[in-house]
C-alpha cells in the first residue's frame, strides 16, 4: 500500500524536479543575460509604442522617450512643453525571462518545435508588452480630473502579470496534455505493478 | 472527427458541472479583481504580512519593529505593497485549479494547497529580500523584481502539476 503510494509520487516528483532544475538554470543564466537583452527590447517596443499611441490618440498628446532601457511617456501642455506623465522601467518587461525559462523546462517537445513555439511566445508577449504601455498611458489620460478607473487598471495589471504563464500554457498546451497523460499512464500501471496481489484501488 | 468534437461540446454544455464551474471560474475571477482593487481588504492583507515577516525577523534575531505595512530594522525596511502579497499569483493558481475537471474534494484541497505553498513562499520571499537588502543592495531590484517574481510563476506551475498529476489522480480512483 505504501510503496502503492509512493510510486505513484515518484511518477511527478522525477519530471517536475527535472522542470524545476532546468527552470532555475535557465532563470539564472537569463537573469545574468537580462542586462544585454532589456536595452534592445525597450528599444523595439519605443518604434513600435511610438506609432501605436499616435494611432489611438486624435489629438497626438503623448511624446516617447527612450532612456537606457526605460521608456518615459511624456504629455504635450501648450507652448511647445512637455510634462513627464509615466515610465516604465526595465522590470516592466521582465516577463521575457520567465517565459524563456517556463519554454525552456518544457518537457516532450523537438527542437526544432520548441524553437518555432519560442518565437510565437515572445511575439506575443512583445504585442502583450505593446498594448500594456499604449492602454496604461491612455487609462491615466481617461483617469485624471474625478473619474476614476481603477478597475480597469487593475484589470490591465493582472492580465501583464498572467501574460508569461498565459502565454506559455496557449503555446504548449498540446505538449502538455501528452506528458501529463504520459505521466498519469506511467503513474496508474506503476501503481499496478507495486499493489499487492488482491488488493483494490 | 468533427462530429464527435462537436457532440462532446453540446454534452459539455448541457452538463450541471460545467455551469457550475463556469460560475466558480468567474466567481472567483470577480472576488480575486474586488479583494485586490479594495483598498481596505488589501491593506488587511498587507499589514498581516508585514506582522508575520516582522515576527519571523525577531525570532530571526533581528529588531524588527512593524508600522502599517512596512516592517524593518535599522538596517534596512521593507514596505509589502499589494503586488508583494502574491495575490496575483494565487489568482492564477485557483483559476486553474477551479478549471481543471476533477472532483469538488479535490479542487478543496488544491485551493488550500495554493493558499498555504503561496503563503509560505512569499513569507520567505520577504524574508530573503530583507537579508539581500542588507548585504546586496545592489541587487535588490532584480532580485525582488526578476529573480522572485520569476520564482513565483515558477512555483505555482510546479504546485499544480503536482496537484493535478497527484491529487487529481488520487481523488479519481477512490
Amino acid at each position: 500500500m505504501l510503496r502503492a503510494r509512493r510510486e505513484r509520487t515518484s511518477g511527478i516528483w522525477k519530471p517536475a524536479s527535472r522542470f524545476a532544475c532546468i527552470f532555475v538554470l535557465s532563470l539564472v543564466a537569463l537573469t545574468v543575460v537580462w542586462p544585454r537583452i532589456a536595452g534592445p527590447y525597450a528599444v523595439a517596443i519605443e518604434h513600435v509604442v511610438r506609432p501605436a499611441l499616435h494611432a489611438v490618440e486624435a489629438t497626438d498628446p503623448s511624446v516617447v522617450h527612450r532612456d537606457g532601457s526605460e521608456i518615459w511617456i511624456y504629455r504635450h501642455i501648450g507652448g511647445g512643453r512637455v510634462t513627464p506623465v509615466v515610465w516604465f522601467d526595465r522590470y516592466a518587461f521582465f516577463a521575457i525571462v520567465p517565459l524563456l525559462a517556463l519554454l525552456m523546462a518544457t518537457p516532450g517537445l523537438a527542437w526544432r518545435s520548441r524553437g518555432l513555439r519560442t518565437l510565437g511566445a515572445l511575439a506575443a508577449l512583445f504585442l502583450v508588452h505593446v498594448a500594456y504601455l499604449v492602454i496604461s498611458v491612455e487609462l491615466l489620460y481617461a483617469a485624471s480630473g474625478t473619474r476614476s478607473l481603477e478597475g480597469w487598471q487593475l484589470m490591465v495589471r493582472v492580465l501583464w502579470e498572467a501574460a508569461p504563464i498565459g502565454i506559455w500554457v496557449a503555446f504548449t498546451a498540446g505538449a502538455w496534455r501528452v506528458q501529463l497523460k504520459r505521466w498519469m499512464d506511467g503513474s496508474k500501471a506503476r501503481c499496478r505493478a507495486a499493489a499487492p496481489i488482491g488488493a483494490s484501488g | 472527427m468533427r462530429v464527435r468534437g462537436w457532440l462532446r461540446l453540446r454534452g459539455l454544455v448541457r452538463s450541471r458541472r460545467f455551469w457550475v464551474t463556469g460560475a466558480l471560474f468567474l466567481g472567483t475571477l470577480a472576488g480575486l479583481l474586488w479583494v485586490s482593487g479594495s483598498a481596505g481588504s488589501m491593506a488587511v492583507i498587507q499589514r498581516g504580512l508585514a506582522r508575520i515577516t516582522g515576527a519571523l525577523l525577531n525570532i530571526l534575531g533581528h529588531s524588527a519593529s512593524v508600522s502599517g505595512i512596512t516592517v524593518g530594522t535599522e538596517a534596512f525596511g521593507i514596505s509589502v505593497v499589494t503586488a508583494c502579497t502574491g495575490i496575483f499569483t494565487l489568482g492564477l493558481y485557483l483559476l486553474a485549479v477551479i478549471a481543471y475537471p476533477c472532483g469538488w474534494i479535490c479542487k478543496l484541497f488544491g485551493v488550500v494547497l495554493g493558499a498555504g505553498g503561496v503563503f509560505l513562499l512569499n513569507l520567505v520571499r520577504l524574508i530573503s529580500l530583507y537579508y539581500v537588502g542588507i548585504h546586496m543592495p545592489q541587487h535588490f531590484d532584480v532580485v525582488h523584481q526578476l529573480v522572485w517574481q520569476s520564482l513565483m510563476i515558477a512555483f505555482v506551475v510546479l504546485l499544480w502539476l503536482f496537484w493535478a498529476g497527484r491529487w487529481t489522480h488520487a481523488s479519481r480512483k477512490a
